[in-house]
């Protein structure tokens, strides 16, 4: 697969502590691909390194299937997770700073500057302050400060905290546009909903180091634990079978009950046998959510330190 | 453009077009000429707004107390000594009436000695009237006990007065009059602005590092550029700041200079005009107050302006560079303004001691304390212009320079490693210990 981030054994210490152990990553071309893990696990570490703005002590950071260097920063854009402009700083002159720093010229950023802002209906917030706007329209200038220069890279860090459902959606699709005119996008978030809804591919990260990484749908099919969600007809009840599986207790209301397959037995011989012994009419497999494979690997893994 | 001429133009900007740019432009001359104007104005109000009090003087040598003249505050009032037994008794009798009661001992002669009571505090211009007076007459009366005819005149026409011109030779050995006063006067005003330029501009840049960091944009923006180009783009530009504030001061002072140099002119031709007699006006042009004028106008001239403000000009900008690069490091260690002072109090403390540093080395130009803090580079800005119309030898001004400059030259060095760490770190109390710890990082 052509990867546009190509991370290998980077290593980055601070003042003795350890925050990225011999970390390795890919990111295909043109992927949204999630960073995940718990606080303190080492993501913001990694993400300065790829922005330049720290550098690993080991290892080696390929872009585009280079040796990324400082001149590259204007194919990124980024979004800390802390977001911040400058307060006193007309709206329109701000985005037109910070695209130009990113290599822009003058008259392509102003003109860029002025589509993204009616495309977010802040045309008319051009010249004011910015502390003038609200904190959701900030966040909106922020977002355009991010791709206004149409970087190859994008890197969010919880890029939807701080937005109301509808702007998050908003968001949500420009994101997915974004993919769609080529770009590569790096989230970093604990928000395992969203990562289930536009993540292809993720690395988890705890304790400094990778712990898991993949395709979404493949991690989430190598973690089903044979649950099945059994629909019956009205008024009938699941005939118990100890050799295929165990009921699990209901969760809420409706018809629908929850089986956990005994080991070895497969889902084929599990939904011929309720067949033929209950009047069956539906089932669905039930994989594990993001949510919950994070935080069973990540206790997992904190057991097995302790 | 460049990434660092973009940061430069942001920073200016946004500090050109703010309203405290502009106040400050305008307030700081008011306050400046305020500051000479206050003291003659209290003094002048000081004597205008208060009655004259009456003092009773008690004379007990009955020769000298009708001598004293009454000044623009007090009156005095004579009284035989042995008219008053009790002067105490006497100023509470008076209910409020007297200031003061002052009793001339009848062995003032030999005691050299008077006293003044009164149960209020003794205004320091009654005492030093009555003991210039009293010391006058006393010292006539002891001229004339020696019986000599005309001593009195003898000795007013020997004593003298020797007024002190000072010459400076050119390098072609051509004489320009110099006036030492003017210098110096020229001299600390231009420490001052030194001074006050490094304090006002360093803590500015302090807090837009401050600012940038508690904003959390500094993280966007060094995902653009190296963080050693926003610091010198922050130093650089503010630099801009204060030299276009200099340049609008000077700008205003030269047109005011050159309104009021026209007005003056067109006065003094008129005078001239007016007195239809060639002989009385060469007379009053040889002694009168357009003689001192022509001196003083000469003696203005006098003064090596070209070597003053080169010397100026590098030396603040060498200082601005020292200082500011301290203050963008302190601002990127902390979080808030009010964490800083740890940082800045003896930034704050060494200025203080240049500026009296500079005062003292006025006395004593070429003296050990003078060479020492006009070399070290922490002092030498503000001591080095203080010294420069005393004709400081170029070898010493050349390594006052090259040090400031070297100095300097490390310090935003030093500066810019502190300063990296220091804008991503948030929540973390920072002690002269981690900043050391940084530099080796």
């Amino acid at each position: 697969m052509d990867n546009y981030i190509e991370i290998r054994d980077v290593v980055k210490q601070y003042d003795g502590h350890l925050a990225l152990d011999h970390v390795s990553m890919d990111v295909p071309r043109g992927c949204i691909y999630g960073l995940l893990g718990p606080n303190g696990a080492g993501k913001t570490s990694l993400i300065r390194i790829i922005n330049r703005i720290t550098h690993q002590d080991s290892g080696t950071v390929k872009l585009d299937g280079r040796a990324i260097t400082d001149d590259d920063v204007v194919h990124i854009g980024y979004l800390p997770e802390e977001r911040g402009l400058y307060k006193k700083m007309k709206v329109g002159d701000q985005i037109v700073y910070l695209a130009r720093l990113k290599g822009m010229d003058k008259a392509t950023a102003t003109a860029e500057m002025q589509q993204w802002l009616e495309r977010f209906d802040l045309g008319e917030w051009r010249d004011k302050k910015l502390e003038a706007l609200s904190k959701g329209m900030q966040q909106k200038v922020q977002f355009i400060a991010t791709v206004i220069h149409r970087p190859q890279l994008l890197i969010f860090d919880e890029p939807f905290s701080g937005f109301d459902p509808v702007n998050a959606d908003q968001l949500k699709a420009e994101i997915l546009r974004l993919k769609q005119e080529g770009s590569t996008v790096l989230f970093s978030t604990h928000n395992m909903e969203s990562v289930e809804a536009i993540c292809e591919r993720i690395t988890l990260i705890n304790h400094s180091r990778v712990v898991l990484d993949g395709n979404v749908d493949d991690i989430r099919q190598q973690h089903k634990q044979g649950i099945l969600a059994v629909d019956l007809s009205p008024g009938q009840q699941l005939q118990p079978c100890d050799a295929l599986y165990t009921i699990l207790p209901t969760s809420g209301s409706g018809r629908e009950t929850q089986v956990r397959l005994q080991a070895g037995v497969s889902m084929h011989d599990a939904i011929a046998w309720l067949n033929d012994h209950c009047a069956l009419t539906g089932f669905h497999e039930i994989l594990p959510s993001m949510h919950d494979i994070f935080v069973n690997t990540v206790k997992d893994q904190d057991h097995e330190q302790a | 453009m460049s990434k660092l001429k973009l940061i430069i133009a942001r920073e200016y900007m946004s500090m050109v077009g703010r309203k405290s740019f502009i106040i400050m432009t305008i307030l700081i001359p008011i306050l400046m000429i305020a500051c000479v104007l206050l003291p003659i104005g209290i003094g002048y109000l000081n004597r205008e707004g208060s009655d004259v009090e009456t003092v009773a003087v008690i004379d007990q040598t009955g020769r000298y107390g009708s001598a004293l003249t009454d000044t623009d505050l007090y009156h005095f009032m004579p009284l035989r000594g042995d008219t008053v037994a009790d002067p105490h008794k006497f100023y509470a009798q008076a209910d409020g009436q007297l200031a003061a009661v002052v009793v001339i001992p009848h062995d003032i002669d030999s005691v050299h000695q008077l006293t003044i009571y009164s149960d209020k505090t003794i205004n320091a211009s009654l005492k030093m009237s009555l003991g210039r007076q009293l010391s006058d007459t006393i010292t006539r009366a002891h001229v004339a006990s020696y019986g000599v005819p005309n001593l009195q005149q003898m000795i007013d026409e020997s004593s003298v007065n020797v007024d002190v011109k000072s010459v400076k030779w050119t390098d072609d050995g051509t004489e320009t009059e110099t006036s030492t006063e003017i210098a110096m006067g020229i001299g600390f005003v231009l420490a001052f602005l030194i001074y006050m330029f490094v304090l006002m501009y360093g803590a500015m840049i302090m807090n837009g590092v401050i600012e940038e960091k508690t904003n959390r944009i500094v993280e966007v923006i060094v995902s653009s550029c190296k963080p050693f180009e926003l610091m010198m783009g922050k130093i650089i530009g503010v630099a801009l700041v204060g030299l276009t504030q200099l340049a609008i001061w000077t700008v205003v002072m030269l047109a005011l200079s050159a309104v009021a140099g026209s007005t003056l002119g067109l006065a003094m031709g008129d005078t001239f005009a007016m007195s239809n007699d060639p002989a009385a006006l060469q007379a009053a042009l040889a002694e009168g107050g357009n003689a001192d004028m022509s001196g003083i106008v000469q003696a203005i001239l006098g003064v090596n302006y070209l070597q003053i403000f080169l010397a100026f000009i590098f030396y603040f900008i060498g200082g601005y560079l020292l200082y500011a690069a301290l203050f963008a490091a302190f601002g990127s260690a902390v979080d808030q303004a009010n964490d800083a002072s740890q940082f800045t109090t003896p930034i704050i403390i060494i200025m203080i001691i240049s500026l009296y540093a500079g005062m003292a080395c006025v006395e004593n130009p070429n003296g050990p304390m003078a060479l020492w803090c006009s070399m070290i580079p922490f002092t030498s800005p503000i001591v080095m212009m203080v010294r420069l119309p005393f004709d400081v030898p170029l070898w010493q001004l050349a390594l006052s320079i090259i040090l400031l400059f070297g100095t300097a030259a490390l310090m935003v060095w030093i500066a810019s490693r502190i300063y990296r760490i220091g804008i991503l770190l948030y929540g973390k109390k920072t002690s002269y210990r981690d900043l050391i710890g940084w530099l080796r990082r």
